[in-house]
């Protein structure tokens, strides 16, 4: 088997491996392991000297520049004022609270329902933390308006937080128009007791 | 030279063997059962010690310290005496660690599941356990290094320098970051808070990853490999460079799970570089392991032994390349807290662990007993499925840590998270859930045909107790022998100089982080935690939340958005010990009680939800935990962990005022039960949940009460 090396002539000195004909370390013979005298490959030293001089260079890039992408507090501020120069104008006043009975606006309330609303107070909207939304009674008022607000500003005390920051206007007038339009005077499997007036 | 004739006793490595796989069986069943209580969540039964988060802890304890560490002590146990030609050093001494080593994991088999833990990943063991763990320790390196001192070989190779470096370094890590003061038998807080405990523990965790799942494991490989494929090691050289170069640099590489927290940029730079550097060393080990195949490719083909071998570097070699690239800030703002990470580990245990132990397990036993492997055909079957489901566990993981983070972090054109209910991300990925199940199913599989064939082959053998073999005695020192090559040949210089080189790192993080006060600011508006949120928070501790949900807002806009401001280093000072966590199965919870934050929930959501999950959301993979609303709380201790605290220096002098601890605690408990006896919920003021709300109702409020 053993082909003839032209890099390594062969030496007395030395054993030889028989299938590769590398160098053996003489003297080297652990419970029968032997040890080869191969120098590191090239390309693993490469990829040493890479990884140190990458090392190197993000160091002082922190320690000497405190370059913006290192530096945490930095890079947050930055991401943040970008954000908040793209965030297209909200026109507050323009936007008018009316009740919403096309179905894809209704479908949309429908889905912000069910992803939002409904761990207080259920898919059926028969209440469980929150009041039952279904009858007849309401705590804070039944108009479109009275509502919208309670999504956008919450009732904290009584642990509705408010959606002014996780919901558009649009999307907050949407599920407002579902729980009217929709949710009014179904019959839920476990409804919550009464809360509030009855209008 | 005259011979000298002496006896090898493989006793122990039998037990070991045995042990090894036992405790794999244990170790892969737990996390099996772990995987389906996550697609069905209700299969914990409300049963406490069945639920996923104390289900948990105890897998990855048993899959390291039982099933990998067996599997180390049984390579050091068969390998050492071979390789220095002399018994091991006592026969007492194996045995008090063998069994020693079985009883701490019978003990943490009982304890985890029964909650009493420190909740700091793979170091949860309770403090008296920990005193066994360092006993049992030193009793392993007592006779490790009395083996060398009696050594007949001159020269110690490679494999030993493994086993020195893992003896020295575990012992280190383990002591320092275990440091606690009990409150009771059972209890204790650790010296450490908050981000200075993340930096500790993660120095730890990630050189136990360093030194009790990869350095053991090389030296294992570097014996067992040149072994079974009967060739010589690639390179020398290779073996000098990689192995010092790799313990020098693991033990700086720790910062990088605390990427973009609160731990100061340098130290999370540290973290970032040394992981990088970390590449080269690592597939050092793995050139070295591959390449000594050379000339033995064909053996390759039919041998499952070298099979398994060769899976289990390649497997080594990915996980190295893929740490270091999780390690870098942009991929990890993507991938931690996700299900990325549990791959990533995945493939380091089932791949490089599993099927070294396999590998080395199928080798050993034929030797042990005399006789041939029961079945090739079988062990072949059991390399493919194990392959198979090692794919199957962690490409799906990949894929939904991936999806996961990127539905985490998107917005709408509007502004507003375009996923703003958490639980819309999990459902999304649960199908992946069902596929990692599939996968650990098919490893489990795979590891009971390992079973079957190990024991048909110990019971078609007769085991070889003694083993005779023969040696010269030690010779002196050659003349003209390099400067490593004379180290080799003085094994406690060896074990100090190791020792040196592990140090450097861990100290030159830590040290700075205690005494230099810029790296904590503090925030004056952060008090301690009332006796009753104290005494919710070891319930949180015990009952394993930070398992699924972290407390570490990320300085993200997304983080922001949905969690509120991020955390900062002067909000964690009194927590001891910190509640990070390292996975988002469920949302962030580090402002949970914050009143003006989306995540905000009431007392009386709480409640329920922690009786009954899926009644809030249909859709939740939380269990239920409905025994923290039957049980009393017990606070007959509360006044010992106040005195605990108050010895790391948490003001509760002036916080407290004078006030008897139970007295305040009773208060608040009977404010927190009025509020939800009035909202038409039966519950008495001494139960374990109103303790638990008031915690979670306190999380992240100090920063918002300026």
């Amino acid at each position: 088997m053993a082909k003839e090396n032209v890099n390594q002539p062969h030496n007395e000195d030395y054993e030889y491996d028989t299938l590769t004909n590398d160098r053996l370390i003489k003297d080297h013979d652990y419970d029968g392991i032997r040890e080869l005298d191969n120098d590191l490959p090239p390309w693993w030293k490469w990829l040493f000297y890479i990884t140190i001089v990458f090392a190197i260079i993000y160091l002082i890039r922190l320690f000497v520049f405190h370059a913006d992408d290192l530096v945490q507090d930095k890079e947050y501020e930055n991401v943040m004022a970008e954000a908040a120069a793209e965030q297209p104008q909200q026109d507050a006043a323009a936007f008018e609270i009316v009740l919403l009975e096309d179905d894809a606006s209704l479908a949309s309330g429908e889905e912000t329902w069910g992803k939002i609303c409904s761990a207080c107070h259920l898919a059926d909207g028969g209440g469980l933390v929150g009041p039952n939304m279904t009858d007849n009674y309401w705590i804070h008022g039944n108009t479109v308006e009275d509502l919208y607000e309670i999504v956008e500003k919450g009732v904290i005390e009584k642990g509705m937080i408010p959606y002014k920051d996780q919901l558009s206007p649009q999307k907050r007038l949407e599920v407002v128009s579902y729980i009217l339009v929709k949710l009014q005077g179904t019959t839920p499997a476990n409804p919550k007791e009464p809360e509030g007036e009855e209008y | 030279m005259e011979l000298q004739k002496f006896t090898y006793d493989n006793k122990l490595s039998k037990m070991f063997l045995y042990a090894t796989v036992l405790w794999g069986i244990v170790a892969m069943l737990v996390g099996l059962t772990a995987a389906f209580e996550l697609i069905f969540p209700k299969m914990s039964g409300g049963i406490s010690w069945l639920v996923f988060s104390r289900l948990r802890p105890l897998h990855t304890n048993a899959a390291i310290f039982a099933f990998v560490g067996n599997s180390i002590f049984l390579a050091v146990y068969y390998s050492t005496p071979r390789l220095l030609k002399t018994p091991m050093y006592s026969k007492a001494l194996g045995c008090i660690h063998f069994w020693g080593w079985q009883f701490i994991i019978v003990l943490a088999a009982v304890t985890l599941p029964l909650g009493f833990t420190q909740s700091k990943e793979y170091a949860e063991l309770i403090w008296p356990i920990d005193v066994l763990v360092v006993i049992i320790w030193v009793v392993f390196g007592l006779n490790l290094i009395m083996t060398m001192v009696k050594r007949r070989v001159k020269h110690i190779y490679v494999a030993i320098w493994f086993y020195i470096a893992t003896w020295v370094t575990v012992a280190v890590l383990y002591i320092v970051n275990n440091l606690q003061i009990p409150t009771s038998f059972l209890h204790s807080y650790p010296v450490y808070a908050g981000i200075q405990d993340a930096l500790v523990q993660w120095w730890y965790g990630h050189n136990a990853v360093a030194f009790f799942l990869t350095t053991p494991i090389l030296g294992m490989m570097y014996y067992f490999v040149p072994k079974a494929a009967n060739r010589p090691v690639y390179s020398y050289k290779l073996s000098i460079i990689h192995f010092w170069a790799l313990i020098f640099l693991y033990i700086w590489a720790g910062p990088h799970h605390l990427l973009y927290s609160a731990l100061p940029d340098w130290a999370q730079a540290l973290g970032v570089v040394f992981s990088i550097m970390l590449i080269a060393p690592s597939w050092g080990g793995m050139i070295n392991g591959l390449l000594t195949l050379r000339g033995a490719w064909d053996k390759v083909r039919e041998d499952p032994v070298l099979k398994m071998f060769v899976v289990a570097i390649t497997a080594y070699g990915m996980s190295t390349f893929e740490g270091p690239m999780l390690s870098l800030k942009t991929v990890n703002a993507l991938s931690h807290f996700t299900d990325w990470t549990i791959a990533h580990v995945h493939i380091g245990t089932l791949g490089w662990n599993g099927m070294m132990a396999f590998g080395m397990i199928y080798w050993l036993v034929p030797r042990l007993y005399k006789t041939k492997l029961w079945s090739v055909k079988l062990a072949n079957t059991h390399f493919w499925i194990a392959t198979l489901g090692m794919l199957f566990f962690s490409i799906p993981l990949y894929f939904a840590g991936f999806t996961q983070a990127l539905m985490w972090k998107e917005f709408t054109e509007e502004g507003f998270l375009a996923y703003p209910n958490f639980l819309e991300t999990v459902t999304q990925i649960l199908p992946m859930y069902y596929l990692r199940a599939f996968g650990g199913t098919l490893y489990f599989t795979g590891a009971i045909l390992f079973v079957v064939n190990v024991w048909n082959t110990a019971s078609s053998g007769k085991f070889v107790r003694y083993e005779e073999d023969e040696a010269a005695a030690k010779h002196a020192p050659k003349a003209g022998e390099g400067w490593h090559r004379k180290l080799e040949g003085k094994p406690l210089q060896f074990t100090v100089a190791a020792l040196i080189v592990i140090l450097i790192g861990g100290l030159i993080e830590i040290i700075p982080m205690y005494l230099v006060k810029t790296n904590v600011p503090t925030i004056t508006s952060v008090q301690p935690y009332t006796p009753l949120e104290l005494e919710g928070r070891d319930i949180y501790v015990r009952e394993g939340c930070y398992l699924c949900h972290s407390q570490m807002i990320r300085p993200f806009r997304n983080e922001v958005e949905r969690y509120g401001e991020y955390t900062k280093a002067g909000e964690t000072v009194y927590d001891h010990p910190f509640q990070f966590g390292s996975k988002r199965t469920g949302p962030d919870l580090a402002r949970e009680g914050v009143k003006s934050l989306p995540n905000y929930k009431p007392d009386s959501w709480h409640y329920n939800h922690m009786l009954d999950p899926q009644k809030m959301n249909a859709e939740s993979i939380m269990p239920p935990y409905p025994w923290l609303i039957e049980n009393d709380l017990d606070y007959t201790n509360i006044e010992s962990k106040i005195s605990v605290m108050q010895s790391f220096g948490v003001p509760y002098d002036s916080y407290l005022n004078g006030q008897d601890p139970v007295e305040a605690m009773q208060a608040q408990a009977a404010q927190i039960a009025q509020g939800l006896r009035s909202g038409g919920i039966d519950v008495d003021d001494n139960k374990e949940i109103i303790a638990l709300i008031a915690y979670l109702q306190r999380l992240g409020t100090d920063l918002y009460s300026e």
